[in-house]
């Protein structure tokens, strides 16, 4: 059995091993290639900065904790530039396992730094079941949906709920998501109330979010966590995307790699197998 | 009866949603009916969910009962969804509905740990124990992907060839270090891979896939508000 015979029927816990590896070793040893901006990104980082201070902005929580180190940095930067504008920011999400907590836990820290009051500069509204009702919902009346927030506040004792009545009132959603919710607030909010909506969604979904943003029906994309390195990037706060880059890019090199040898192998014992 | 009941209400609540979209309610006999039967949509789908429970519980303690294989899983799934659910929903004060009960028989002091908010039971469980174990699965997919791709990732075909090559040029795009590979040839490639391989072909494909699946969901609909399709009463 020659070199390539064998490396065709590699035992695949030595896969397993050098992927381990190319993930830990950036993580020990930071390289820190720089990020390059996409222009989908930087037109959802200049649809966000062109909106006058203080706006009133939708932010989705609409992703599981499986998919948080591609999403989580996406909210944690767009909160940090949509507060650095001083906006108002409405929190929901369509994800019934997790999601508010999710909004809530990540909305609080945020605040935190930048002094945010809650029900004055940001409200949770948690979670409804059935999102393409909740999407149509939204746009008669905020309050017929969700009567009270997340923790069980009526929405009419919340100081910003009380000028937020529909989407009339929000100047631009900001979805971020791992599933097809990101679909429906572009065909439903977007093109039939006439929202504004960017998105942030894992890097598996950004190939069929290129068409909403090629039709225009999207303002800007992040896409995955390479995505979440460039809005970083453009808000000026380097975070758990930027830092998760390199082994990224160790784990891509060593799947390229791997597929190359494993085409190699395919082609010489091929034609060894004819000769 | 039994079919001509679900059908009717099929009918009427689908109609209702597609007059209301194509024809401006106000000018109409239907008011803000499309609007309120949105509002019966989610309490109906909230409805769905404690139905999910009622199934998931009914499954796995028949399971448990008879000692049938994985039994002892089907117990930890049990309960699972017992130690989150209850103190998610337990009052949370001592004014919510049955709140006063509660507190005069277990000590108010651990309210805080009552209900979803931060810091409580709920809280603590999906934090720690339940987002870690999906992320973990998600993340072993790494390690499924680069074995998988090692072994079923060929060229054996001039249509398979041109897709290794394409995802071995979006691979690259795809992460800072491998742009830099790329600048190595042209400064223009990565920008070049963005246009036309992602906003080009892959935007084409994309479309196509989108209108063919709205078409399929449209005629699909067409089908249950007519009440030719009758598969969702189990038919």
């Amino acid at each position: 059995m020659d070199i390539w015979q064998k490396l065709n029927e590699l035992d695949r816990r030595w896969i397993y091993f050098l992927m381990f590896l190319s993930i830990l070793f950036p993580t020990i040893f930071v390289i820190k290639f720089p990020v390059e901006l996409t222009p989908e990104a930087e037109q959802l980082y200049n649809a966000v900065e062109a909106l006058p201070d203080s706006s009133v902005v939708m932010l989705t929580f609409d992703y599981y904790a499986s998919a948080m180190a591609e999403t989580e940095p996406m909210s944690i930067a767009a909160l940090r530039h949509m507060w650095r504008k001083n906006m108002k920011i409405v929190t929901l999400t369509n994800i019934p396992l997790g999601g508010p907590t999710i909004a809530e836990r990540i909305t609080r820290q945020v605040a935190k730094e930048f002094g945010k009051v809650y029900g004055v500069d940001y409200v949770n509204l948690g979670y409804k079941a059935n999102y393409v009702a909740v999407m149509h919902g939204l746009a008669g009346s905020i309050e017929s949906i969700f009567p009270t927030d997340y923790s069980g506040t009526r929405l009419s004792e919340l100081p910003l709920m009380q000028k937020v009545k529909t989407y009339a009132d929000i100047k631009f959603l900001y979805c971020v998501a791992d599933n097809a919710t990101a679909d429906y607030w572009i065909s439903i909010v977007n093109a039939q109330y006439g929202l504004p909506v960017g998105a942030g969604v894992t890097a598996v979904m950004a190939p069929k979010m290129y068409a909403f943003v090629e039709a225009g029906q999207m303002t800007g994309l992040l896409g995955g966590m390479k995505g979440a390195a460039e809005y970083e990037k453009l808000v000026g706060a380097p975070g758990s995307a930027t830092r998760g880059m390199d082994a990224q890019s160790m784990a891509h090199f060593l799947i390229i790699f791997l597929v190359m040898v494993g085409n190699l192998g395919f082609f010489l014992t091929k034609k060894k197998r004819k000769v | 009866m039994k079919t001509t009941i679900p059908i009717i209400v099929a009918f009427l609540a689908g109609a209702l949603l597609v007059v209301s979209f194509f024809i401006n309610p106000d000018k109409i006999f239907i008011g803000d009916a499309s609007e309120v039967a949105r509002i019966w949509m989610t309490i109906i789908s909230g409805f769905a969910l404690v139905l999910g429970v009622v199934s998931i519980v009914r499954v796995n303690a028949r399971a448990v009962k008879r000692k049938s294989e994985g039994w002892f899983y089907k117990l930890m799934t049990l309960l699972s969804v017992f130690a989150i659910a209850i103190p998610g929903i337990l009052p949370i004060t001592k004014t919510s509905v049955g709140g006063s009960i509660f507190y005069s028989i277990f000590p108010e002091s651990w309210s805080p740990l009552l209900g979803t908010g931060a810091n409580s039971i709920y809280d603590w469980l999906f934090n720690y124990i339940d987002a870690p174990m999906m992320e973990t699965m998600f993340a072993m997919l790494a390690f499924y992907i680069a074995s998988a791709a090692y072994r079923a990732f060929r060229a054996r075909n001039a249509e398979a060839t041109l897709l290794l090559l394409t995802a071995l040029l979006v691979m690259l795009w795809r992460v800072p270090m491998g742009e830099a590979f790329l600048r190595l040839f042209s400064d223009n490639l990565p920008g070049y891979i963005n246009t036309y391989v992602m906003g080009g072909f892959n935007v084409a494909v994309q479309r196509g896939i989108i209108i063919g699946a709205a078409l399929g969901a449209a005629s699909m609909s067409l089908r249950i508000i007519l009440g030719i399709e009758r598969t969702y009463m189990g038919r």
